[in-house]
């Protein structure tokens, strides 16, 4: 959200039109979403979403792998991922290119924090110029003023310098071939499982049926059957409320492996 | 001017910035609530002057604003799907006793979170004023326009200006933003009438004032005029009109159809127009940007002009159809020869409205206009 607000920012001061649409509902911080930019020379008066974009910027590392992100993307377009491995090895192939930046190592080492927002626009800028990357810095820095702007700033440069230039995408595995990742929405709707970090698990010998659980679950992904508690994990953000209220300690939260 | 980029709640909140709002309520409601945050940063940071009151609900906003209407203050509120419905009853009031108070309505609709224009045409009958908009442009240009109608002596009815959810509220584009002088000088200071001050002060006549039906219909069917006047002004001003205040038409020259469109809509519209166009087709839009004065003159006028028009609804009224597409067929009703008029609903419950899709709406009116037989009359998107 925040690098399409800043890319918006960042082309309307070199005098063009830009619109940046965010999706998201009742979200918390940090969990996926998607934003859509349009640029353009003129007002840009459509509103609705992208569907086919000429460029797919993926923040996230870890949907990063998985080739439903290019979904959509037009022949010819470019492929942006927050890998930290350089485009050949991506495993995504088709008629598009691939460009990579290992915008987690460069946020944590500059802010800190594996907030990958900043860093991204800077291989945004260098492999498709369609941003200076001097009016990104001044976005940014109007944005978050101080010493957070300037680390943010490092973050932007460095990524600029380190990202790998585009090659033809060759990889094995084609997109339209998985089921397309779940960001935004909510969770009766759509599965919300990508945003879970850690997952509850019962130890359905420890519960005591006391229904807490069940009562407490704010995404109603609990359920009981013959009076035990089973998560649907489609609707479990992995809030670790159920955690918090269980007298018995019967459930458990575990690293989510992805 | 200055050129910024913002989202359609920071255009709206920094209308009321320089409409130099007096007192502003509001009760958070996504996807209202930044509007709230936006106006507080801009009272904290001494940018604006302005009293922020915290109510514990929708019905009070409402009544707050009421109250500091009439005792002379400019007031501004914001809302949004259900805090929206929870005010209905004081809205009554605040228009019948003719306090000029602004609202924007960012449209959540009242079957999930994402944008319809439900919200607000529930409050059809309570006599306020109600504008669209399509852009957060024209978000912010509407609201200062708006304090300048509601407040002109000869109208004095408060004025609700939608703009979809998310559509508007949380995407950021360029807005123009005018200088505080060049809106002072627009807008001036507000007035109450009738005056509180204890000199002037009667008080039979304050508390049971409120205006007979007849009388109010007439003042808001009046304030018509009013609306060309304003617009008509703040163009000459600003540079930037809205058509005539009541509709905008969009390419409808030798025309053989249009379609008519609200908010975001009549801009994705605007693309698909350009399409057909370009492909030949004899097909303009008609941007329905005040529904409240509803403007069935103009509508007589573009429908004894063309054979076919298409409204494109983004609402339903239950059990009854289309809020507009009813008003339209309404308005054409006593023409010699009458277009056709078909209906769309489309956008409800936030579904996306794509330019293909409008481009579909249109080349159906297009075919009606041209004596094919078109089925459904009615079609839901």
């Amino acid at each position: 959200m925040t690098a399409s607000r800043l890319i918006a920012e960042a082309v309307a001061q070199e005098g063009r039109y830009a619109q940046a649409i965010p999706m998201y509902g009742t979200e918390r911080r940090g969990a996926p979403v998607t934003a859509y930019v349009r640029i353009d020379g003129r007002p840009v008066r459509r509103r609705d979403l992208v569907h086919e974009p000429d460029i797919v910027i993926v923040i996230d590392p870890i949907l990063s792998g998985k080739p439903s992100v290019a979904a959509g993307l037009k022949s010819g377009g470019l492929l942006l991922l927050n890998l930290p491995k350089p485009p050949e090895e991506v495993e995504i192939g088709g008629d598009f290119l691939i460009s990579t930046v290992d915008a987690t190592t460069i946020a944590l080492e500059t802010l800190r924090r594996p907030i990958t927002n900043t860093a991204i626009l800077g291989a945004f800028s260098k492999v498709t110029g369609i941003a200076k990357l001097e009016s990104l810095k001044e976005a940014i820095l109007h944005r978050f003023p101080g010493e957070i702007g300037e680390r943010n700033v490092e973050a932007l440069r460095r990524a600029y310098k380190e990202v790998y230039p585009p090659k033809p995408a060759k990889g094995p595995l084609r997109p339209g071939e998985e089921e397309p990742p779940h960001v935004t929405g909510y969770g009766v709707l759509k599965s919300v499982a990508d945003w879970r970090v850690f997952k509850p698990v019962v130890d359905l010998d420890r519960c005591i049926s006391c229904r807490f659980c069940w009562i407490y679950c704010p995404e109603t992904a609990i359920s009981l059957v013959d009076e035990k508690p089973v998560i649907d994990y489609d609707k479990c953000k992995g809030c670790g409320i159920c955690v918090h209220e269980c007298p018995v300690k019967a459930i458990e939260l575990m690293r989510e492996t992805l | 001017m200055t050129l910024e980029v913002m989202v359609g709640n920071k255009a709206a909140a920094t209308a009321a910035k320089l409409s130099r709002v007096q007192v502003a309520v509001a009760f958070p409601v996504t996807p209202q609530t930044t509007i709230v945050e936006y106006l507080n940063e801009f009272i904290t940071s001494g940018e604006m002057d302005c009293e922020f009151i915290n109510v514990e609900g929708e019905l009070t906003a409402q009544v707050v604003v009421q109250t500091a209407s009439r005792v002379g203050a400019r007031t501004f509120c914001c809302t949004s799907g259900p805090g929206c419905l929870y005010m209905h009853h004081p809205m009554h009031d605040t228009s019948s006793l003719r306090l000029p108070v602004v609202m924007a309505v960012v449209h959540r609709g009242n079957k999930g979170m994402q944008p319809d224009h439900t919200d607000l045409m529930s409050h059809i009958m309570t006599g306020w004023m109600q504008w669209y908009a399509e852009n957060n442009q024209e978000v912010l240009d509407t609201i200062v326009m708006a304090y300048r109608v509601a407040e002109d002596m000869r109208v004095r009815i408060p004025v609700a200006v939608g703009y979809d959810g998310y559509i508007l509220s949380y995407t950021a584009e360029p807005v123009d933003v005018p200088e505080q002088e060049e809106v002072d000088d627009f807008l001036p200071p507000y007035k109450p009438k009738p005056s509180i001050m204890p000199e002037d002060l009667d008080l039979r006549r304050l508390r049971w004032w409120r205006t007979p039906w007849e009388e109010h219909h007439k003042a808001i069917v009046e304030a018509k005029e009013v609306i060309k006047e304003v617009n008509e002004e703040f163009a000459k001003r600003f540079g930037r009109g809205y058509g005539n205040g009541l509709v905008e038409e969009y390419r409808c020259e030798d025309a053989e159809a249009v379609v008519v469109a609200m908010g975001t809509i009549a801009s994705t519209a605007r693309d698909a127009i350009d399409r057909l166009r370009a492909e030949g087709k004899p097909i303009g839009l008609v941007k329905l940007k005040c529904l409240v004065p509803f403007p069935y003159e103009e509508f007589q006028r573009i429908g004894s002009e063309v054979d076919a028009v298409g409204m494109i609804d983004r609402n339903v009224c239950l059990g009854v159809g289309g809020v507009a597409y009813t008003l339209i067929r309404s308005a054409v009703y006593d023409l010699e020869e009458r277009p056709r008029v078909l209906g769309f609903h489309a956008g409800l419950a936030g579904k996306e409205v794509k330019v293909s899709d409008v481009e579909r709406m249109a080349e159906k009116t297009l075919k009606a206009a041209r004596g094919e037989r078109v089925s459904p009359l009615v079609e839901w998107i």
